[in-house]
């Protein structure tokens, strides 16, 4: 297999915030600036705040991600973020892989501890807050998960009948709509789709964790490409053993993900990864706008 | 049968270890003093030292117990009279054992929050912290606080049959029971000074020096003079009065989440004088509460921003946050095999049998021999009652069986723990009780101190004292008696020789606090002045002229009403026929909590705002406004409320609030926290003399001579007045003394000059160049006031209308409020509504 080059973006994702009446003080954490995976590689990463920050620090969570804190002490009525990056990202292995090991084998080497990750993925395959494993998300998984099939084989089926049986729909979910909730009603989100899927991994007893990043959305055929365009996206990680390690895959789109998908922080569930948290003082009501533009650029 | 010597005659049951005599009935080394004095006192002495110890309890319950909405009782226990005591080489063998478990929590726990070599080598299981809703990861890698994350812990002991000790749980967040064992230490001593003094018991107070110091040297910057603080979950918590007491007795600053303000990445205690560096937080309030922002959102009791001062290394956080990791009981199992891996000891003090149901050869042990077990959640401290199977009924019991084996790692089961018993006076003679201790612990760097002592709680069953801190029938106080006369000079004071460096501070003042005090001071000014209004008016209707002919009744009534003890119909002479008739409706108005601005609601904020500034007032005058609240809520039967007992209640009422009144004035330092009680005082009473003045006075009659008396009277002012006129009463001298006479304490003149003058002494920040529209309006009324001529206030016009007291009148009742509201702006309303942002756009 021949050694592709890897694809390069420059990434710009700004998020505003207008308050009806001025807020006071604000103490924020951002999720949004970009790390490096085995496959990912980022460069130049800058955070714009506007106004500027009377407090900022750095630091790394739990899971890896990069946290940026920051705090404004002085009535404003607009808050804009911008974080801008290059990433470049290669072909992962699993991008176009053939073999891949049993999944009974996966679990049970997980929980056995035969798999030499066992204490950094073994976290993933339980409870977390947004995802409480039951019966019938196994239930859901089992028609994907015959006896003896390949892990990535088996997980990317799953996918995919995620991506045909539940409906794309934005107004079926809120982003804080139970993901049990989600899975009865067939329907949702990208978010919601990762959720679900990894509810339904984990329910087996694979290792799921889940990812917050980007897409790169390719201009119809004659038309430019539109700046700014691209939005936030989520998918997920299933664990496939030693060898190919965490493998990414999408059922909102129904794909493993490729040089296309840009991940930005993974975690056990979207509490773990949320791009903004904050605590403001003031009464002032926010409406958020959001862009993001994924650009290509040649390497 | 009565025992003439208790302790002679005290037989302890042969079935466990009994902490006073041995089986052959001999004393244990220690008791011999004790009971020798109780033996001397005989049964008629026991009975007066029971009394005795009874009448303090409850004295102190007043300044003791919780929340003063709850019944009352929250002080959950009475003290026994008889100590429990040890020798000092039984304590030492303890002590050794309690030192090496807390070096060994402080190890598993750095290893948890830090490396994990315990799950990776497989010496506790992984699920303890993966399926563990309390292990958040924010907690994982923040530093230590003076190189060590554990500083004050707490250990429930049990002693077997043998007499060998096992630890039944630690207590490693926020230990409760330091304020009760030194309340139970200081009646005690007040009850059995002589016999604590021969008996070599070893002194408490260089325990809670150690703790003092170790809190204080954790300060990374300011070590000379840090400022420690207690943050509280809140005045409405079970710790509430606790944090209270250990706050004022080691003489840091009791704090609420509301206090705090994390700026830059420094933590701040938000007072009158600004936002002031806080070096230490002792926190008392639980760890995923601590910061709404990256912890439990909805949480009001932390501060925004903590972990990242703590992230900053600027605050020392005792405990650290994610402290309450080992104190889960599923962790008792495995302490044995962490000690040796960790640190290469074996345990020296075993734990109960602990069987954590996530093994699979545990749970089929738990659910073979359910019925000898006692099962518990296992991953978290918990308040609920243990549950023992064998007591429950058939269905129950297949629930809790299928709960298990659907959760199997949630539950934990102890058998029915063994306890040693100990002499309790009950029934006119000595019996064994159970008993349960908790022992604390402070670690430095170098050194663990054990306190000597420690929380016993006695019951008659065993079982009772499985379940929490609070249970248990009695509390005891636990001696330790050494060999040699004990170092009796160890107070709190600092030692001699230390230069304290002086103060006369006040700027410190938390805003919530003088923010409290200020309605305080409203509060108890209205109750006031109303009850004085009410007892004025109530004393006419009571006499011997008949109501119709009491000419000033429709005027006081409407005073009344305008100050909101009873409906404002009653103001209105037209309708008062319609309504129930004065003399009954006016008494039972005293309980009626209906409305807002009433004698009875007043008293209840008045009691709420001290019990929330309980740190800050004398003892002896949050006794007085307790005492006040008690009286006045009693619940009475409707027909049991009279005009004569209700006079009598308000006579009862007035004196109590004067000698509220007179403790404020003579035992507060005149800081900012006195000047914010008198302004609310002051301006509530200026504001109710206006109110009485409008509804009385405006009007002229004919002969007003009966009116002006009562007005008078209502105002406290009448001896003034008549030694100053004799009888004669007219109005001009009447309106000079209650408005502009700023010699009399009752007047509208005293109080205006009074405001303008605390409004002056308010913190100002540098940066106001102008003056506030506190200042200003407290100004401007002085200005009004100042230039009011009595006798102009006294005309009337052709309508027997005082328009011009009426005008003033009107700019009183008008402007009072407004400065009350501009002193709240400028320096109470610290804090805004604060709200969570979750920065979401929908992603596709």
């Amino acid at each position: 297999m021949t050694e592709k080059a890897p694809v390069r973006y420059r990434i710009k994702h700004r998020t505003e915030y207008r308050y009806s009446d001025p807020v006071a003080i604000c103490q924020n954490q951002l999720r949004m600036n970009p790390r490096n995976f085995d496959h990912v590689e980022c460069f130049d990463v800058s955070t714009e705040i506007e106004p500027p920050p009377d407090f900022v620090d750095e630091h790394d969570d739990y899971f890896g991600n990069k946290v940026y804190s920051f705090a404004i002490e002085s009535n404003h009525r607009q808050l804009t973020v911008t974080v801008t990056s290059e990433i470049a990202i290669s072909t992962a292995p699993w991008m176009d892989c053939k073999q891949s090991p049993p999944w009974e084998q996966v679990v049970k080497f997980v929980r056995s501890g035969e798999d030499p990750n066992w204490t950094s993925v073994g976290e993933f395959s339980r409870d977390s807050n947004l995802i409480t494993r039951c019966e019938d998300y196994a239930a859901f998984a089992r028609p994907s998960f015959a006896e003896g099939r390949q892990i990535i084989d088996a997980a990317f089926d799953l996918t995919k009948r995620i991506h045909s049986e539940f409906r794309y729909d934005k107004t079926a979910t809120k982003v804080d709509t139970p993901t049990y909730e989600a899975f009865q009603k067939r329907a949702g989100v990208c978010q919601d789709f990762a959720h679900i899927q990894i509810a339904c991994l984990r329910s087996i007893g694979l290792p799921a964790r889940y990812v917050s990043g980007y897409l790169r959305t390719h201009p119809l055929e004659g038309k430019e490409r539109l700046v700014g365009a691209d939005e936030s996206h989520a998918w997920l990680s299933v664990y496939a053993g030693a060898e190919h390690g965490w493998v990414d895959l999408d059922p909102t789109n129904a794909c493993v993900c490729g040089t296309d998908h840009v991940p930005i922080c993974v975690g056990r569930d979207y509490e773990d990864v949320s791009p903004m948290r904050g605590v403001v003082l003031g009464s002032g009501h926010p409406i958020l706008s959001v862009s993001v533009d994924v650009e290509p650029i040649d390497g | 049968m009565t025992s003439t010597t208790p302790f002679v005659q005290y037989a302890p049951t042969q079935l466990s270890y009994d902490e006073c005599k041995t089986p052959t009935g001999e004393l244990r080394p220690g008791w011999q003093l004790i009971a020798d004095f109780f033996d001397a006192a005989g049964p008629d002495g026991m009975k007066e030292f029971v009394a005795e110890s009874d009448r303090s309890v409850r004295e102190s319950g007043a300044t003791f117990n919780a929340i003063g909405d709850i019944d009352g009782q929250s002080r959950p226990w009475q003290l026994s009279v008889v100590p429990l005591a040890f020798d000092a080489s039984t304590w030492t063998r303890l002590e050794a054992g309690l030192q090496q478990r807390m070096r060994v929590l402080e190890a598993v726990l750095s290893d948890i929050l830090g490396p994990q070599r315990l799950l990776k080598e497989r010496i506790i299981p992984a699920e303890l912290l993966w399926s563990n809703p309390l292990f958040k990861r924010a907690y994982h890698d923040l530093p230590p606080a003076g190189g060590l994350r554990l500083h004050v812990t707490a250990t429930d002991l049990a002693r077997d049959s043998k007499g060998a000790w096992w630890v039944t749980g630690d207590r490693t967040r926020a230990p409760t029971g330091l304020g009760y064992l030194l309340e139970n230490r200081i009646l005690t001593s007040r009850l059995l000074p002589q016999l604590i003094r021969q008996s070599n018991v070893r002194r408490l107070a260089s325990f809670f020096d150690r703790l003092r110091g170790r809190m204080r040297s954790l300060a990374s910057t300011k070590q000379e003079n840090p400022r420690v603080v207690i943050l509280t979950p809140g005045d409405n918590s079970y710790r509430y009065f606790e944090d209270t007491y250990l706050a004022r007795y080691l003489g840091f600053t009791l704090v609420q989440g509301r206090d705090l303000a994390v700026r830059g990445n420094r933590l701040n205690l938000k007072t009158l004088g600004g936002l002031l560096p806080i070096e230490v937080l002792w926190r008392h309030v639980s760890d995923d509460k601590c910061d709404p922002l990256e912890l439990d959102p909805s949480s009001l009791e932390g501060v925004t921003g903590l972990l990242q001062a703590i992230r900053g290394g600027t605050v020392a956080v005792a405990n650290c946050i994610g402290s309450t990791l080992v104190q889960m009981p599923a962790l008792l199992p495995f302490l044995p095999a962490a000690s040796r891996f960790l640190l290469s000891e074996e345990l020296v003090l075993p734990n109960i049998a602990t069987y954590w149901c996530g093994g699979e050869k545990e749970k089929q042990y738990v659910l073979a021999n359910l019925d000898s077990l006692v099962v518990r959640p296992a991953l978290a401290v918990s308040d609920s009652k243990p549950l023992v199977p064998s007591q429950l009924s058939a269905p129950a019991k297949k629930e809790l069986i299928a709960a298990i084996q659907a959760n199997p790692h949630r539950y934990v089961a102890q058998p029915h723990c063994q306890r040693s018993t100990t002499p309790v006076w009950n029934n006119g003679q000595l019996e064994s009780w159970h008993m349960a201790l908790r022992t604390f612990h402070v670690q430095s760097a170098d050194s663990i101190d054990v306190m000597p002592g420690g929380f016993v709680r006695v019951s008659p069953q065993s079982e009772s004292l499985d379940h929490s801190i609070t249970s248990g029938r009695l509390g005891q106080d636990c001696w330790v008696i050494d060999d040699k006369p004990v170092d009796q000079e160890t107070t709190l004071l600092p030692p001699p020789g230390t230069l304290i460096r002086l103060t006369r501070s006040g700027a410190e003042l938390p805003s919530r606090v003088a923010e409290n005090l200020f309605w305080l001071g409203r509060n108890v000014e209205r109750a006031e002045s109303t009850a004085r209004l009410l007892r004025t008016t109530m004393v006419r209707l009571a006499g011997e002229t008949n109501i119709g002919e009491l000419k000033e009744l429709p005027r006081l009534t409407a005073a009344i009403a305008a100050v909101g003890q009873i409906e404002p119909d009653y103001a209105i002479a037209g309708l008062v026929s319609s309504l129930p008739p004065l003399d009954r409706m006016l008494p039972s108005s005293i309980f009626d909590r209906q409305p807002p601005r009433g004698l009875q609601m007043s008293v209840l904020n008045a009691a709420d705002k001290a019990s929330a500034v309980r740190d800050r007032i004398s003892l002896d005058a949050y006794q007085i406004v307790m005492r006040l609240k008690a009286e006045l809520t009693l619940p009475r039967a409707a027909h049991t409320i009279d005009i004569g007992g209700s006079i009598e209640t308000l006579n009862q009422l007035i004196r109590d609030l004067l000698a509220f009144a007179g403790l404020a004035s003579e035992s507060i330092t005149r800081t900012h926290g006195w000047r914010f009680l008198q302004l609310g005082r002051r301006i509530e009473r200026a504001y109710q003399t206006a109110e009485l003045l409008a509804a009385t006075l405006v009007r002229s009659e004919s002969d007003e001579r009966s009116l002006f008396e009562s007005v008078l009277e209502a105002t406290d002012s009448l001896m003034t007045y008549r030694t100053r006129y004799l009888l004669s009463l007219q109005p001009a001298p009447v309106l000079d003394l209650l408005i502009t006479d700023q010699s009399n304490p009752r007047s509208i003149a005293f109080q205006v000059q009074a405001i303008e003058k605390l409004v002056s002494q308010m913190p100002i920040d540098a940066a106001e160049v102008t003056l506030g529209s506190d200042q200003k309006a407290a100004e401007y009324l002085s200005y009004v006031i100042r230039k009011s001529d009595p006798y102009q206030l006294a005309t009337c016009d052709a309508n027997m209308h005082r328009r011009n007291l009426n005008d003033l009148l009107q700019i009183l009742i008008e402007a009072l409020p407004a400065l009350s509201d501009a002193v709240s702006a400028r320096y109470l309303i610290h804090t805004g509504q604060e709200q969570t942002l979750t920065g979401r756009s929908i992603p596709d």
